[in-house]
């Protein structure tokens, strides 16, 4: 059990390269934070910033072709990247962390039922029988608003919007500590993205467990999360609570992202960013967004480190260094 | 926070659950007859085409008559009766005999009403007599020189295949996990092989156990004099399979497990099985429930494909082995124009086919839940 | 793309093949080999039965026995006039013997051109220890043969029984049971009387050894060369015909099926389910047998049955789902003809994946020629690689041990189906982009 003080996550210079036919693709490039326990952190970043990348390196899904993956990542306080495949895959693989992924649409396995892909996690670690497993999935079900009657039905036979909430049950399904979700409403209409967010919000208001939400859209999480942090070109670039993320980001791209969602209540011009992100394959020595950013000077030559501000926030940028 | 997800009442579900049951009985059975028929169909077109080569637009039948013609004029010049009679005589019981044999042969009729006769008989095997053949037991029946040899070669070959299959797909299977290690890349390497047919390896097997080593048989399903007890008759039996079989697996092994573990890695990458790894899955539960079930449809349709093309492979193997089958039977039959032998040689292939698609559709619906329920916007 | 090191072999025995295919073309116009290969003995009179190649002597320590074959290039002729229209002419033919065994036949054939009455000929062998025998005295005819190994009157009257090669090649002190090859230098003397000025005589003398050539010989003593040399561009050509003819025209028909669906679409689909149910290699067979074995008629009903299978339901499929994307409903809306969208936007963008399915199917053709010439079904005017392999097959090559005969044409089509295949995996590796990462 963990005591309340220990983080539920941190890392430590967690670093993942690609091999790819052009060269290494750097896409998560030392990165360095850390959770407290019931935090919901919304990780934000354009697509090619390395957010999914730092997903599966968290949770060491790795393609076939990894170039570099080292750093540490402690989970309550101990290094899983020390463990064996075979002890990570049974002491940390959705028992302390578990998965909502992007593409809900393929999530699931076609020809197996619902109910029992979704208990199979506690039959496989806790060691559950299926009539327990399956009234264990009852209640998740319960939980994310599915009817129980779907447990027997097969992966098709349910809409884009219950199939997310299976996965989101699945998830959930072994009360991991950190849940990790990659995108969870992109593939989804508005109005379902509605419901799964209300879910998504019980969910957290009700249960102990830990967020991290990686997404592309700044709004959609804007009520759910606690804490935000942007990544741009395999950094971290500002890691702030929502208030002060929200209302008031200090790093260049984080205010042009900030100033290119439309509001509610404000009228206001929108912004864009011009230009591209750089090359994961070669990134520019410096800061990576110089190019792009307005407010650049001399110094932004070389790279600025990741620092903690009095207010408690972390940036990169040398705008705020001392 | 549930919504939109009505609760039924549990009486209204059980009816559902039960018409919904005898809902898809009544389909899978309509599938299932759509499909006996049109396989039927293409059998009747397939055996009549046969028939229609096989007498070539009566080129056999030519050849029929100059035989019998010949037969005949041998058969009256050795009657020292027949000899001494005046020309026209002669002449006339010439005609007479030949009508008389070409009446019992049934040559006279035109071909088009033969062809279709040809086919009934050709569909339910009555094929008449064979003319030079016989099978081993003695008989002449057409039906039953075929039929005889009917297991020996299903023996063998659906050994072979099922063989290839299972240690190919078991190894692709685990493959598909180590992929870049020795294994995957020999494999890689190795499936170039299935360029040969399985005969062609066989002449090189022979070539080095049988006449450089001496240690295995040239060819032939059993030992001469055969061995009187029932063990000794098996192993010699098998025996006389390793060869063949050695010889199948060296051209489809290696391909077979290529194609499985190039076709895994590729499902591998599909979001669920992705999942079940984050789950904390072991890699043998993957294997089988993420990788194997999901691509069963595909498995067993390529499985029956293979069989499918893999039945012509058998003849020459077994022409090469001596292997007493079907296939050799074709090479005997046909240096005889033993047109009889022939077209039911080519029905059996043809049933044999039929038989092998239709348990591949009924399995397929079987197993793929979305072929099973009817879902629309499965599989093409 | 020279990260794939079988593209590179690959490539490198096609390369040689065709240069092999080259080189026999130019070198033995087709009618002349078509002609030998089919010649009867009469055309293979002096090369020996079954011989191995002779580079096989480069791996013994005891040689096998070559073939010597001499004519009057290589005699010392001296001319003697007896008398005023009698006159002798006295071939010599000297030659070394240095080999460990004893040829298998030895033969003199005779060309004559005489006037009214045919001259007469001496032989006399004369060992290298001296030792000599009259072989035999003859009058000589044009087409004659002699063959001095089978004589049995000489073997009776002077080797009391012994058989002739053995006893003019043994030491004087070996036995017939165990002979010891005599090596040195031996002659044959052949003494020719022309009773007329107008008589002349051509004397070709041979010993047929256990190896000859470069690839042996077969049992109708044909130089397996030329049928190997031949085979190759027949191997080559089979398979690129068969290979491109299905291919393309499969692809064609699978495109323009797909686009025009309907009637047209289902009418394919049907045809195909049927051919499926055809056996092929029977209906090969029995058109082989009851029509005709053209090497062409073969390979068009071949290609015939190839486009009407599977392949046309895999390229439906890719073709289709071409079909429902965007830029060819747009293609539509502009009012693009069916032609140009089936030619231009379809047939490109599936078009890669021709190219390996293409070169794995040459080896299949290659060998399915093999495969009928096993089944007695291959063309019989024509020297293929698949041809002398039934050959050997069926005159029991396997049993009696004449290896090299089986394994020539085998390890040519093996080279072959391995270099196309090889280089046909790589390419699919590349131009399949599912397959490119794995």
């Amino acid at each position: 059990m963990t005591t309340e003080g220990t983080p539920v996550l941190r890392t430590e210079n967690l670093r993942l390269f690609f091999r790819t036919m052009k060269g290494v693709v750097q896409a998560v490039d030392s990165v360095s934070f850390s959770m407290p326990r019931r935090d919901a952190l919304a990780v934000i970043g354009e697509s090619g910033c390395g957010k999914t990348s730092l997903v599966r390196a968290i949770l060491r899904l790795l393609p076939s072709n990894v170039h570099t993956y080292d750093g540490s990542v402690f989970l309550n306080d101990v290094d899983v990247m020390k463990l064996s495949e075979e002890r990570f895959r049974t002491n940390v693989r959705w028992t302390k962390m578990s998965l909502v992924s992007q593409a809900a649409m393929n999530a699931l396995n076609p020809v197996l039922r619902v109910g029992d892909q979704v208990a199979e996690p506690l039959i496989v670690h806790q060691r559950l029988s299926k009539q327990a497993a399956l009234a264990q999935a009852t209640e998740v079900f319960q939980l994310v608003g599915v009817s129980p009657d779907f447990l027997t039905r097969y992966a098709f036979e349910l809409s884009g919007g219950m199939r997310q909430r299976a996965i989101i049950a699945m998830a959930l399904i072994t009360r991991p500590d950190l849940i990790v979700l990659d995108e969870p409403t992109s593939a989804l209409d508005m109005l379902t993205q509605a419901n799964i967010m209300n879910v998504l919000k019980g969910i957290k208001r009700d249960l102990e467990q830990s967020f991290i939400f990686i997404t592309h859209d700044v709004s959609t999480t804007s009520e759910l999360s606690d804490r935000g942090m942007v990544m741009y070109a395999g950094q971290i670039v500002e890691l702030a609570s929502a208030e002060q993320f929200y209302l008031d980001p200090l790093h260049p791209y984080s205010a042009k992202l900030m100033a290119s969602v439309p509001t509610l209540k404000e009228k206001k011009e929108l912004e864009f960013i011009p230009g591209q992100p750089p090359s994961l394959l070669n990134p520019p020595t410096g800061c990576r967004f110089a190019d792009r950013c307005d407010r650049r000077f001399e110094k932004c030559d070389t790279e600025p480190p990741l620092e903690q501000l009095q207010d408690g926030r972390w940036i990169r940028c040398w705008l705020y260094n001392k | 926070m549930a919504e939109n997800t009505p609760e039924l009442v549990p009486a209204e579900e059980q009816k559902k659950k039960r018409r919904g049951a005898s809902r898809a009985t009544a389909r899978f059975a309509r599938y299932a007859g759509k499909r006996t028929l049109a396989l039927l169909v293409t059998v009747v077109i397939g055996v009549y085409l046969t028939v229609i080569i096989a007498n070539m637009g009566g080129y056999v039948d030519e050849l029929r008559i100059s035989e019998l013609t010949y037969a005949v004029n041998v058969a009256l010049s050795s009657d020292p009766g027949f000899r001494v009679l005046p020309a026209a005589q002669k002449a006339q019981i010439r005609d007479d005999e030949m009508a008389r044999r070409i009446e019992m042969l049934g040559l006279n009729r035109p071909f088009i009403v033969r062809s279709f006769e040809y086919l009934w008989d050709g569909l339910s095997l009555t094929l008449g007599r064979a003319q030079f053949m016989t099978s081993n037991a003695g008989s002449s029946e057409v039906k039953n020189i075929i039929l005889e040899r009917l297991p020996i070669t299903v023996v063998l070959f659906v050994t072979a295949n099922v063989l290839v299959f299972l240690v190919a797909l078991l190894l692709a299977l685990s493959l598909s996990r180590r992929y870049g290690s020795f294994f995957d890349r020999f494999i890689v390497a190795a499936s170039p092989l299935s360029a040969a047919p399985p005969w062609f390896y066989g002449i090189f097997l022979i070539m080095i156990f049988a006449s450089i080593f001496g240690i295995l048989p040239y060819g032939g399903m059993i030992d001469a004099p055969p061995p009187q007890t029932t063990l000794a008759y098996v192993l010699s039996v098998m025996k006389h399979m390793i060869l063949p079989l050695m010889a199948w697996f060296l051209s489809y092994l290696f391909i077979s497990t290529f194609s499985w573990r190039t076709f895994f890695l590729i499902h591998a990458s599909e979001d669920y099985v992705e999942l079940a790894k984050a789950k904390g899955l072991s890699s043998k539960a993957i294997e089988r429930r993420y990788i194997l079930r999901p691509t069963l449809p595909t498995v067993i349709t390529s499985f029956a494909l293979t069989l499918i093309y893999a039945w012509q492979g058998a003849i020459i193997t077994e022409t090469v082995f001596s292997w007493p089958g079907l296939g050799q039977l074709y090479a005997v039959a046909i240096g005889q124009y033993e047109t009889g032998v022939i077209v039911g040689l080519t029905v059996i292939f043809a049933y044999l086919l039929a038989i092998t698609v239709f348990t591949l559709d009924i399995a397929y619906a079987l197993i793929d839940p979305r072929v099973k329920l009817g879902a629309r916007g499965g599989s093409q | 793309m020279r990260n794939y090191p079988t593209i590179f072999a690959s490539f490198i025995i096609i390369g040689i093949l065709l240069g092999i295919a080259f080189y026999a073309m130019i070198s033995i116009p087709f009618s002349e080999a078509a002609l030998k290969w089919r010649g009867a003995e009469a055309m293979w009179e002096d090369t020996p039965r079954l011989a191995a190649p002779i580079w096989f002597n480069a791996f013994r320590s005891e040689k096998l026995s070559e073939t010597i074959n001499l004519t009057r290039a290589d005699a010392t002729i001296t001319e003697e006039a007896v008398s005023e229209t009698i006159r002798e002419e006295t071939w010599v033919f000297e030659y070394d013997f240095p080999f460990a065994s004893l040829p298998t036949e030895i033969k003199t054939f005779f060309t004559v051109s005489a006037g009214e009455k045919a001259p007469m000929v001496t032989l006399t062998w004369v060992k290298p220890d001296g030792t000599s025998y009259k072989l035999t005295t003859m009058t000589a005819a044009t087409g004659d043969r002699y063959s001095i190994s089978a004589d049995s009157k000489f073997s009776r009257e002077q080797l009391g029984g012994e058989d002739v090669s053995t006893a003019l090649y043994r030491t004087a002190d070996s036995t017939e049971e165990d002979p010891v090859v005599l090596t040195g230098t031996y002659q044959l003397i052949a003494s020719v009387y022309h009773f007329s000025p107008d008589s002349r005589i051509d004397i070709q003398f041979v010993n047929f050894g256990e190896v000859y050539g470069v690839a042996g010989t077969d049992h109708l003593r044909r130089d397996l060369t030329i049928g190997l040399l031949w085979g190759t561009p027949f191997a080559l050509m089979f398979g690129l015909l068969g290979a491109v003819g299905s291919t393309s025209i499969t692809f064609l028909i699978a495109a323009i099926g797909t686009w025009y669906g309907g009637f047209l679409d289902a009418a394919i689909q049907r045809i195909c389910e049927v051919r499926l149910q055809l056996p092929t290699l029977p209906i090969l067979i029995m058109l082989g047998t009851f029509y005709s074995r053209s090497i062409f008629l073969i390979l068009g009903v071949i290609i015939a049955l190839d486009i009407f299978s599977a392949g046309i339901k895999t390229y439906r499929a890719m073709f289709m789902q071409v079909k429902n994307l965007p830029y060819i409903e747009a293609a539509r809306a502009y009012g693009a003809s069916n032609m140009r969208i089936i030619v231009r936007y379809m047939i490109p963008k599936v078009a890669p994946v021709l190219i390996p399915n293409f070169v794995t199917l040459i080896p299949s053709f290659v060998f399915l020629e093999a495969s009928l010439a096993v089944l007695n079904l291959g063309d019989p005017t024509a020297p293929t690689w698949g041809k002398i392999l039934n050959d050997a097959y069926r005159n029991g090559a396997l049993y009696r041990g004449y290896y090299y005969w089986v394994l020539e044409p085998a390890i040519l089509l093996m080279f072959t189906g391995l270099a196309f295949s090889m280089l046909g995996f790589a390419l699919d590796r590349i131009f399949n982009p599912r397959l490119r990462r794995v």
